[in-house]
């Protein structure tokens, strides 16, 4: 009993208020309001009539505590000892740890006046429900032994092809990809104009066509310069898509024409100026900048012009 | 440098000294400028400056600086505290007394208060007394430190301080500062002798937090930590002689990257911005060394610094060895649109180095000069680098803004020479401000300006060829250079400023030609030609009768004498003939080398060459012309209005090769709406060799031509299946390819044929359905992943060509706009431009092009009844923290808005933000929308226009912007277009009719009543007693009104005071002086001074400074002025000098006129100067009892 309440204590406390159909919640539960009937009984022995709900509540969750420090205890202790089962003297250790008088014990459970409960209902035990299994497991093929684990299931590694043609018309493609980023858009932007402020064009309607409110920056410029993360990443992909963009019909034709030597250049240039900059860290020292000469110590001696 | 040209440059120098004459009785050498303090959270600056001077004349006692806005604390020559006067006549151009509300007089008296301060007439505003224990030593010519101590408060112009409101230290913040301002504004930062002319070797220091760096010309010497070592001083060093105009500065947490090409050139740009600052720059030592090879001749600096700052005053502002760009320039690689513009800027900046930075101007009427040059030698840069094409046609470009402005305001003169005589004689009457000053100009005129000066240039090209031109800069070049490294003492310094003069001289030199009755007609005269030009075709003696007229009458306009060569394209080839052009021959006969033939198959021969097939069908059987051009080489500045055939205009478009004649027929075809000329403009379009830019004005002209034709046009609408081929899918046409820019020139294609479709209108005047529907399916369809470039710019001409789309709506008897009668298709339109307008405040586009569009487009649909008419949304995004570019669209339509609606209260709101944007640039904008847009002008009436905003904006203009050159003359600008030149009409007449004209001695009415309200003032003329003024006019002293009272004691008592004040300073002026004083006495100038303020004196420091005490407590020229008595104790140094002797003198003088003061401040408020011709013109001329006085008084008699 103890070692069984040491482990969810609390959480059979929560669920007491709701309904639960979980099987190890019910069980639980079942422990709970037997502790409940123990404290009535205590309570009934002290002599109380009644007693409030939260009074009884009170006195359930210290017991239960109780028990459970026990438990908790006791655990620690047949554990010290290297066992995994704990014994009766695990448990005095404990209760005399725990300032309790074992003494008393035995003439307490002699009690005349005491009441006896009846055994909780037998609840059922949680149940694991059985994972679903589809089909037959394999057999372990004859090189595999025997104590090596089983199959999974066959639906987990079995692949059924479907041979329904993938939409390939293009313009079914661009209408599809063109709608749908209109409509993320479309959702975006209203779900930002509903959470937001908002202005409008019409006194009248504010809903229709909601703008949502411009918002001044402190650092505007940064906004407006800087490319957005999506359109970096943009950059690169399209940068290491190029390639095997050749294969593209489409793209050729375009390709061709795009013999401006401006941008040929411009490339050109940029990788220079990459390969440069990269060559440049190695020989950072040999540039003679004044701005990247370090800044020197003041000097004692020299009088500031200042005074 | 090549050897050859200091040779030259020494044999000449005898004969070219005739040059240069310091206007000012010293000459500076050195200068020091220190700035130990610089706080952001105040923007406030500490700091001190030492020049060095040679007296030039022995009996020196006063030297003018010039200095604005700074506060001057303390003055010491060679360690001895001086007296100082400071007085800024600018500060308020027309004293608050002065009703007087008309243009004439405020630019007369602008200009004199700008003259009577600067620096190329020996003026300032700071005047030192040299200590009377030196004029030994200034007499032996001895070398002079002047020490100034100097802090500045919250700048208004000069220097700008850029501070984000975030978390965070200064560096964190991004904060910083920058020098700023138009032509020389260096006044504006630390005291100086600012002007063009003055050159000298500098010291820069400025200690700033140790997080920053500061940026200033010249070589960076060391960087030092203070003791605390939280601070860091830099120190720079320049040692080539440098005008004080070209020094500047900029501060902040900068991003440092040295060139990878260029170790010597180092680029500044904000926090985070670095990558972007990479891109930009790499291309830079391009331009390094094309001008390096075509000047033959190094960049004369041993560095150059660009800094990319926020806020900028200009996109690009060049000054000695550094440039300071806006940051708005700096973009990455995925951006098209930005490239080509922010290579021009650099190209631009870098011009500037060479020709106004390292070369300097003599005087303000050399400027073309320099401009000029710079403009001409980055012209060479752009047709290396964009191509002929692109460098013609913007030429044309230039050509066609230069003559467009001239015609409007009549004339822009490049070198004014100004007459010794009087002011009055102003070289450009027609304009409503003075050309003799650069801060009196015009902004827009400025610009013109540079756009004639480097066209003028070129046309210079064409007369003596490029090579030789070439070898004058090279030789102007060598000579500053040898000059550079001389010594001071050697006097070569002033072979560093270009003159005209000494141009002019190089280039006969140079070239042995005499181009004298170019500059004659280009530069010292304004206007440009106008042709009309019609022919015809004589077939018995095969003669093409060319008739050219001109017009020279109308404002703008000049007469052409002269060569002008005419190109005629005939069958059997083009022939280039050249007619003079005189003064009464209007027909020319030019005999025509090729018969009409019709059947013989062969090819047509071009001017280039090239041999081509034409179809010949539609051309006159019996003429072989087949077109003519005028001035096809652009060498003169003219407009030609030329009449041919529209066949052969057609024939010009698909066969000439020359891209400025195809854009002229383009032009010329908008008037032959033809199915003719529908094929050319197509076959245009199609032509994949033919420039760019050609076939983009193609798809306008198309769209004109097919709207006059719509009644006949059949087929789809014009460009669509041009389009569709071009830029769809084989497969499924509505579908737009996905996005690929690789291609520039059909980037550009693509870009605006959609704009122009939209401008498509059928036979209802609306925008046919199937173009909305074609545009939004590209909107719908457009898809960027697989793109290597941005398409911000692609989708914000996507939005534009929706707004093109929209016309006016059928409104039924003026309902309200509301949703549910929203025209359907302007419902599919704003759901576009919503969508779009959202997404960027999630994903916003580069410089937010997206953003400026939709603004633009919600604008049109408010103009044309769609939505209702509201500037609310446009006000929330013209606030301060908004990107530039979108601030600037939403003020344009607050702008508009204030003009459709006659809004009231939009109008002072937006003066209001003139006065208080932080910004200088976006306060500038807005002046100049309203003068381009404006809500009313002078011969309208509004309910706008009333004697409040006439007060308003005179006050903005008089003082309320004297801490910027350039949105003064905004102000003037947009006054001039609302009220026009003389006094407004809404205002009720001046309570004072009679004014003195002191120079003929006698009492006029007063004459600004009478253009507006002359026979009205008749009439109460005749009827004495009916006004209040009459009475005063009838017997000014009977009235009691200090206004109208005309005391001629005062006038006693201030020239009292004045010869006092003289006698004071005890020796006599110094001769440098006596040169620029006009001829007539100084007792004959006084009057006028005494008689009110309204006539700033032009070189006299008694009168600035009796000015400036007449307002004490009163305005701000006054606080200056007590600060700089050292009567108000503002530091340790300023306490010491409170307590030195010299300011006894001074306190003394300030209670003696104090007395005074009150008899001052309302003398003479309806003063005003006329000349002669205006009196005659007079009514009736009153000789009071004033003009009798005024002759004996003391201060008349000569």
């Amino acid at each position: 009993m103890a070692d069984t309440a040491a482990g969810p204590g609390g959480s059979g406390t929560r669920s007491g208020s709701k309904q639960s159909t979980n099987p190890a919640d019910n069980y639980h539960l079942a422990r709970r309001r037997t502790l409940q009937v123990v404290v009535s009984s205590l309570l009934t022995e002290a002599g109380f009539e009644s007693a409030e709900k939260a009074s009884v509540e009170t006195l359930t969750e210290m017991l239960q505590s109780y028990i459970s420090e026990i438990g908790r205890s006791a655990k620690s202790y047949c554990e010290h000892t290297a066992r995994t089962q704990p014994t009766l003297s695990d448990i005095v250790v404990t209760l005399v740890e725990m300032g309790f008088n074992v003494d008393t014990l035995p003439a307490y459970a002699k009690r005349s006046q005491r009441m006896v409960i009846t055994a909780p209902p037998v609840t059922n035990q949680p149940v694991t429900p059985k994972a679903l299994t589809a089909g037959q497991n394999r057999p372990h093929p004859p090189h595999i032994p025997s104590h090596f684990p089983e199959f999974p299931d066959p639906h987990t590694y079995i692949k059924t092809p479907t041979y329904r043609e993938p939409v390939s018309d293009y313009q079914v493609l661009r209408e599809k990809a063109a709608s749908q980023r209109r409509d993320v858009e479309r959702a975006l932007t209203r779900f930002m104009a509903k959470t937001g402020e908002t202005q409008s064009l019409f006194k009248d309607d504010v809903s229709t066509f909601p703008l949502i409110a411009a918002r001044p920056f402190t650092i505007p410029y940064l906004t407006a310069l800087l490319p957005s993360e999506l359109e970096i990443q943009q950059m690169e992909e399209t940068d290491s898509s190029e390639q095997d963009e050749q294969t593209d019909t489409e793209n050729i034709a375009l390709h061709i024409s795009t013999g401006d030597p401006g941008t040929e250049k411009e490339n050109a240039s940029v990788l220079q100026q990459n390969s440069l900059s990269g060559s440049r860290n190695g020989e950072e020292s040999i540039i003679d900048n004044p701005y990247l000469r370090p800044v020197k110590k003041p000097k004692i001696r020299r009088k500031k012009s200042l005074s | 440098m090549s050897p050859t040209g200091i040779e030259s440059s020494r044999m000449n120098r005898k004969k070219g000294d005739k040059g240069f004459e310091s206007p000012r009785p010293y000459k500076l050498t050195h200068q020091v400028v220190c700035i130990n303090n610089i706080n952001f959270q105040r923007k406030s600056v500490v700091g001190f400056v030492e020049l060095t001077i040679f007296p030039t004349v022995a009996n020196l006692n006063r030297i003018k600086l010039n200095s604005k806005q700074c506060r001057i604390y303390r003055v010491r020559i060679n360690d001895l505290e001086a007296a100082f006067i400071y007085n800024d006549p600018t500060l308020e151009v027309c004293h608050n007394e002065s009703k007087q509300r008309n243009l004439n007089y405020f630019s007369n008296a602008y200009a004199a208060a700008v003259s009577a301060v600067d620096p190329d007439a020996g003026n300032g505003e700071l005047c030192i007394k040299v200590p009377s224990e030196l004029w030994k030593h200034v007499d032996e010519l001895k070398v002079l430190k002047i020490h100034i101590n100097f802090s500045l408060d919250q700048p208004k112009g000069g220097l700008h301080f850029v501070v984000p409101s975030v978390e965070g230290s200064m560096a964190e913040r991004g904060a910083h500062v920058f020098s700023c301002g138009y032509q020389n504004s260096t006044r504006f930062w630390f005291p100086c002798v600012d002007s063009y002319s003055e050159l000298c070797t500098w010291k820069l220091e400025f200690t700033v937090d140790a997080a920053m760096v500061a940026v200033s010309n010249g070589d960076l010497v060391e960087t030092v930590y203070t003791h605390d070592m939280r601070k860091k001083t830099f120190h720079y060093m320049l040692t080539i002689p440098t005008a004080a105009s070209n020094i500047s500065l900029a501060i902040g947490p900068f991003e440092v990257l040295v060139d990878p090409y260029m170790h010597e050139v180092t680029h500044f740009c904000l926090p985070q911005l670095l990558p972007l600052l990479k891109h930009t720059t790499s291309y830079l030592h391009e331009v390094f060394e094309f001008y390096e090879e075509i000047l033959t001749c190094r960049y004369p600096y041993s560095c150059f610094k660009t800094v990319f700052i926020d806020e900028a005053y200009v996109e690009v502002a060049a000054y000695a060895s550094m440039s300071i760009f806006s940051t708005n320039l700096l973009h990455s690689a995925m951006i098209i649109d930005e490239t080509p513009l922010t290579r021009r800027c650099l190209a631009q900046a870098l011009a500037q180095q060479f020709f106004g930075c390292f070369i300097s101007r003599m005087s303000w009427s050399d400027e073309w000069v320099l401009k000029g040059i710079s403009g001409y030698i980055y012209g060479l840069w752009m047709k290396k680098t964009f191509g002929v094409n692109e460098y013609r046609h913007w030429i044309k470009e230039e050509l066609d803004k230069i003559v467009a402005y001239e015609l409007k305001t009549g004339g822009v003169l490049l070198h004014p020479i100004f007459g010794g005589g009087k002011e009055k004689d102003n070289p450009a009457s027609h304009l409503h401000f003075s050309i003799k000053h650069p801060h009196t100009l015009s902004w827009e005129y400025y610009t013109m300006f540079q756009c004639k000066a480097h066209l003028v240039m070129r046309l210079i090209e064409n007369r003596i060829s490029m090579e030789f031109m070439l070898q004058v800069f090279n030789k102007l070049l060598s000579l500053a250079s040898t000059a550079s490294s001389q010594k001071f003492q050697s006097h070569m310094w002033s072979q560093m400023l270009v003159s005209t003069y000494g141009f002019l001289k190089s280039i006969s030199n140079v070239s042995g030609k005499d181009i004298q009755p170019l500059i004659k007609q280009w530069v010292d005269q304004s206007g440009v030609v106008k042709f009309y030009g019609s022919f015809a075709f004589n077939r018995k003696r095969n003669v093409l009768e060319l008739e050219i007229k001109q017009d020279y009458t109308s404002p703008g306009t000049q007469k052409y004498v002269g060569p002008l060569k005419v190109t005629v394209q005939e069958l059997d080839g083009s022939f280039n003939h050249t007619l003079q052009i005189e003064e009464n021959s209007l027909k020319h006969d030019i005999p025509c080398h090729s018969k009409s033939r019709r059947n013989k198959k062969k090819k047509i021969p071009l001017m280039n060459g090239e041999e081509v097939d034409m179809d010949l069908s539609a051309m006159d059987a019996d003429s072989p012309l087949l077109w003519i051009r005028i001035d096809p080489d652009m060498s003169v500045l003219r407009k030609v209005e030329f009449e041919q055939a529209d066949f052969m205009w057609q024939y010009e478009l698909r066969y000439e090769r020359d891209v400025v004649a195809q854009q002229e027929s383009i032009l010329a075809l908008e008037k032959f709406p033809t199915p003719a000329s529908r094929l050319a403009l197509t076959d245009i379009l199609e032509q994949e060799q033919c420039f760019y830019r050609v076939r983009m004005s193609a798809c306008f002209c198309l769209a004109k031509i097919a709207n006059s034709m719509v009644s006949t046009w059949t087929g789809p609408p014009a460009m669509k299946s041009l389009f569709t081929r071009m830029f769809c899918c084989k497969t499924c046409p509505n579908i737009v390819k996905t996005n690929n820019f690789m291609s520039f020139q059909s980037y550009f294609l693509q870009k605006t044929m959609p704009v122009a479709m939209a401008l498509l209108r059928d036979v209802h005047n609306l925008c046919p359905k199937e173009v909305l529907s074609f545009i939004l399916d590209l909107i719908k369809y457009n898809d960027n992943r697989k793109n290597k470039f941005s398409d911000n710019y692609y989708r914000a001409e996507m939005i534009d060509a929706l707004a093109n789309s929209v016309t006016p709506a059928v409104s039924v008897n003026n309902e309200v706009r509301t949703l549910d009668n929203l025209n359907p298709d302007v419902r599919l339109i704003l759901e576009e431009i919503t969508r779009f307008l959202n997404m960027e405040k999630l994903l916003p586009s580069y410089r937010h092009t997206i953003t400026v569009s939709c603004l633009r487009a919600i604008r049109v649909l408010q103009k044309n009844g769609h939505v209702p008419s509201d500037c609310s949304l446009f006000k929330s995004y013209a606030e301060y923290g908004h990107f530039v570019d979108i601030r600037i669209a939403a003020l344009e339509a607050v702008v508009d808005y204030t003009k459709v609606d006659r809004s009231y209260e939009e109008l002072q709101w937006l003066l209001n933000m003139i006065q208080t944007d932080p910004v200088p640039y976006v306060r500038h904008k807005i002046l100049n929308m309203l003068t381009k847009n404006p809500p009313f002008t002078k011969n309208m009436d509004s309910p706008l226009c009333n004697e409040a905003l006439v007060d308003q904006l005179w006050k903005l203009m008089n003082s309320g912007t004297a801490h910027d050159w350039r949105l003064r003359c905004g102000a003037v600008d947009l006054y001039f277009t609302l009220f026009g030149l003389s006094r407004p009409s809404c205002l009720p007449l001046p309570e004072l009719g009679l004014v003195l004209n002191l120079k003929e001695k006698k009492a006029v009415l007063n004459p600004t009543i009478i253009p507006e309200a002359g026979p009205a003032n008749q009439e109460s003329a005749s009827n004495p007693g009916c006004h209040a003024q009459l009475a005063g006019f009838q017997n000014p002293f009977a009235s009691s009104q200090d206004e109208e009272e005309v005391d001629m004691d005062t006038v006693h008592d201030s020239q009292a005071f004045i010869s006092h004040h003289l006698n004071m300073l005890e020796r006599p002026s110094t001769p440098g002086l006596c040169k620029y004083r006009p001829s007539s006495s100084r007792s004959s100038l006084m009057p006028q001074h005494s008689l009110g303020s309204d006539i700033i004196p032009t070189t006299k420091p008694q009168w600035t400074m009796e000015l400036s005490r007449k307002g004490i407590g009163k305005e701000q020229p006054m606080e200056m002025s007590m600060h700089s008595m050292g009567a108000v104790p503002l530091s340790v140094f300023a306490k010491e000098s409170t307590s030195s002797r010299h300011s006894e003198h001074h306190h003394h003088h300030h209670h003696e006129h104090k007395k005074k003061k009150k008899k001052h401040k309302h003398k003479h408020k309806h003063k005003h100067k006329h000349d002669s011709k205006d009196k005659d013109k007079e009514p009736f001329t009153f000789s009071s009892p004033a003009s009798g006085r005024s002759v004996r008084s003391p201060s008349l008699s000569d």
